[in-house]
């Protein structure tokens, strides 16, 4: 196996892991964009505690992403960094507000007016960064106009828009909301609190059947505008196609039948097919037409490097990960408790 | 202002940010190691309300410094792509690391603050050293990747100007990195002691002056203090590395413009580009030898040798060196003071002027901090590879660089706003119960 395939293999597990991860983070905040931050404050606590200890961690994964691609392919970055110049812009800035929202948040307890506005920036960002990194997959999906040494010669301001990002960025936004209800149902229940988990389940219905009639329309503005990706979705990636469909009504079955642990797994499994498919599809192209894998490389000896490193290092990251999501994620007697501690006004708490 | 001005102070805003929340991310870790170690050693409750406390305002400078710190990843691709396009593989794997690095960070720094009332207090105690060595490392490895892009090394170039063969170990380990990390991490050492300090020395003039505060103060200029003397020898070799590999950023530290032996070391002057010398400056003869080569008669190349177009910007240059260097000279001398002060068994607290001092050191020394970037950083112009890729080369072609970085001004007053007020918010936090100003 060739280095730039192992690390497109990881390049495309670290994005699929963000936006199963990250993506459930967002979706968080896109109810409460959604609801006009209309949720009772049961509903919203849960929902900031969910999120409270692991986002930072989630958040990484993007980072993640981005050093491997500039490291491996780096005139793939100069050259996305040149044509998705506006959106990678809105999105480095909904990053920006939803994080420092976030914590400026979860650490202002107390004060009800600060609280109110770091929540409603949080809300809004979350909603706007999964838009605008949808669009940037879309218009890459769609194919740029660089050239092989990543120069763009489209349009700076409007270049990016096409039929195909304009979709993906409502579908991405879709896809968050979608998984984090499932994620928050799961909480919910674990809460022991029916009445949110009705609420959560609720909404992961509504959404898995919008985001069911979004995905018809979605192949339909594929076949229309990417006719060389739709090639790749009927012939390479076809399995992955049809996977990607069946995990995706199995998870809409299982919040039917009230399992949210099966319906969250499902869902991450589509969500992994979605995009492992469209990298298959595409392949050997990286940002079509005209930078592909081979020409876009870097040297081997920096590639060997990486694999060792990452190794190397997911030996020590993978037990760490497991700890932080046993800790706040298993069933963990304390769990419901845990996170409440960090927004408490005074430090006498004792549920040790 | 050019689009390409208009990148650079971009660059030099959100950098500039991010470096003081990333001192924190260095100096806190170890400071909330300290304090937990001291309550696990003695049982005393305070220790640990110290901890508890100081490690909520970490949370939020963690926060901040890593969504800055975002917002640089995305930058060198926006702001630089033909750098990144070109160089990206060479500096990648500093990039990797330190990419492994925040991972480690940010799991135990959720760990860290979200379990202090579940699990065993050593076990707590124990999830604080991923995150410092995580720090320490992320930083290590962020400043290897621009000591790269002053003493470039471990790649080349075919004739189309693409990195066709290249030595990440070499790339990583290149000659400036061990000066210049050493550098950066003392500094950020001495930013967080001296800022803690400053805070709490504050409110001791305010007549705060209770237990939780003496013991806050003097954690807080322990740091500093430690930090202050190290950077002393620690500067020395950074200034070694500058001398042998980056003449003409030494030349311009220190507006020395006409090669000569003997070189004098230049307190405060003028340089002027227009008559080529450096005035109304108090020399010390043989002192600039001293300092580059440890030999008072060896020769230190002038400004003169060089082309004109190779020059960095020399006044912004040497005002800044003299900036660092006066202040970390003030900051030792402010340690020597309560040393001083400390053996004569006299209390901090009662001296006004020591703490008014302490209070200015805090904001000093993230001047210093600064004034050392801006002498790494401007002193490397024309270049952003050194001698290798001119900066104006890298540059973006987009439209808008200009309005871009007005909305960043704006963004980044808020975040500094934001994070202030937050804290503030996190101060007004009424201590536990229990009294402790015994």
């Amino acid at each position: 196996m060739t280095p730039e395939l192992i690390v497109c293999g990881i390049l495309l597990v670290a994005i699929t892991l963000y936006a199963i991860l990250g993506g459930a983070d967002f979706g968080a905040g896109v109810w409460e964009f959604n609801t006009a931050m209309r949720s009772s404050k049961k509903e919203r606590d849960l929902l900031y505690r969910a999120i409270g200890p692991v986002w930072e961690v989630n958040h990484v994964w993007l980072i993640f992403a981005i050093v491997l691609m500039f490291s491996a392919f780096p005139v793939v970055f100069a050259a996305l960094s040149r044509a998705l110049w506006i959106p990678l812009l809105l999105a480095l800035l909904g990053i920006f507000a939803r994080s420092v929202g976030f914590a400026f948040r979860a650490y202002a307890a107390g004060a009800v007016r600060q609280q109110a506005i770091f929540g409603a920036v949080f809300a809004f960002a979350s909603t706007s960064t999964p838009f605008f990194f949808g669009a940037c997959a879309g218009a890459i999906a769609g194919g740029l106009d660089v050239d092989v040494n990543g120069k763009f010669h489209g349009d700076y301001l409007t270049g990016w828009i096409t039929p195909l990002s304009v979709f993906c960025s409502f579908y991405a936004v879709g896809l968050c909301s979608y998984i984090s209800a499932l994620f928050m149902s799961c909480e919910a229940m674990a809460d022991n609190d029916a009445e949110l988990t009705a609420v959560w389940r609720r909404r992961a219905l509504t959404m898995g059947v919008i985001l069911g009639a979004f995905s018809t329309v979605g192949l339909g503005i594929v076949a229309k505008y990417a006719p060389e990706l739709w090639t790749g979705f009927l012939s390479k990636s076809l399995p992955l196609v049809a996977i990607s469909t069946a995990t995706g009504l199995i998870s809409m079955l299982c919040v039917w039948k009230a399992r949210y642990q099966f319906a969250a797994g499902a869902a991450a499994l589509t969500v992994a097919c979605v995009i492992l498919g469209w990298g298959v599809a595409q392949y050997p192209w990286i940002v079509p037409p005209a930078i592909d894998v081979q020409s876009a490389k870097g040297p081997d000896s920096v590639l060997w490097a990486m694999i060792i490193v990452i190794a190397a290092g997911a030996v020590v990251l993978g037990p760490a990960l497991g700890w932080l999501f046993y800790l706040f994620k298993g069933q963990h007697p304390n769990n419901s408790k845990a996170a409440a501690t960090l927004n408490q006004n005074t430090t006498t708490n004792a549920s040790q | 202002m050019s689009d390409f001005f208009a990148a650079r102070l971009q660059m030099a805003l959100t950098l500039g940010t991010h470096i003081i929340f990333a001192c924190f991310g260095i100096g806190l870790p170890l400071l909330l190691i300290f304090v937990e170690w001291r309550f696990l050693k003695t049982g005393d409750e305070l220790w640990r309300t110290l901890g508890k406390r100081w490690s909520k305002t970490f949370g939020v400078l963690f926060a901040v410094g890593a969504v800055s710190g975002t917002v640089l990843s995305f930058e060198l691709g926006l702001l630089w792509p033909e750098f990144m396009g070109t160089f990206g593989a060479v500096i990648g794997l500093p990039f990797v690391l330190e990419g492994f690095a925040f991972f480690l960070e940010a799991i135990f720094v959720g760990i860290y603050l979200y379990t202090w009332d579940r699990l065993p207090p050593r076990v707590h105690w124990f999830t604080a050293f991923p995150i410092a060595l995580s720090g320490l490392a992320g930083g290590t490895f962020v400043v290897a990747a621009n000591a790269w892009m002053n003493v470039p090394s471990g790649f080349k170039l075919n004739k189309d100007g693409r990195v066709v063969d290249a030595d990440p170990m070499t790339a990583l380990f290149n000659a400036g990195m061990p000066a210049q990390a050493a550098h950066m991490i003392v500094a950020a050492l001495m930013v967080t002691g001296f800022m803690v300090a400053a805070y709490y020395a504050f409110e001791t003039i305010k007549g705060r002056n209770s237990e939780y505060n003496r013991r806050a103060l003097a954690m807080g200029l322990g740091m500093g203090i430690i930090a202050a003397m190290l950077q002393g020898p620690v500067g020395h070799e950074a200034g070694h590395m500058v001398a042998k590999y980056q003449p003409i950023k030494l030349a311009a530290m220190e507006g020395h413009f006409k090669t000569t032996d003997w070189a004098p070391l230049r307190i405060g002057g003028i340089p002027n580009m227009e008559t080529r010398e450096t005035t109304m400056a108090i020399e010390i003869p043989g002192g600039l030898s001293m300092i580059a080569f440890n030999d008072p008669t060896a020769t230190v190349r002038g400004l003169d040798e060089f082309p004109d177009e190779n020059l960095p910007p020399v006044a912004v240059v040497h005002f800044a060196f003299q900036a660092m260097v006066g202040i970390g000279t003030m900051l030792m001398g402010l340690g020597l003071w309560t040393l001083w002060r400390l053996w004569k068994k006299k209390p901090m607290e009662d001296n006004r002027w020591l703490l008014w001092a302490i209070v200015a050191a805090g904001p000093l020394s993230i001047v210093a901090l600064e004034a050392g970037w801006i002498v790494t950083e401007v002193g490397r112009q024309p270049w952003i590879v050194h001698g290798v890729m001119r900066t104006s080369d890298a540059v973006t072609e987009a439209p808008g660089v200009v309005p871009l970085f007005i909305v960043t001004v704006a963004i980044y007053a808020g975040l500094v706003v934001g994070t202030v007020v937050t804290l503030q918010i996190l101060s007004r936090i009424p201590m536990p119960e229990p009294s402790h100003d015994a």
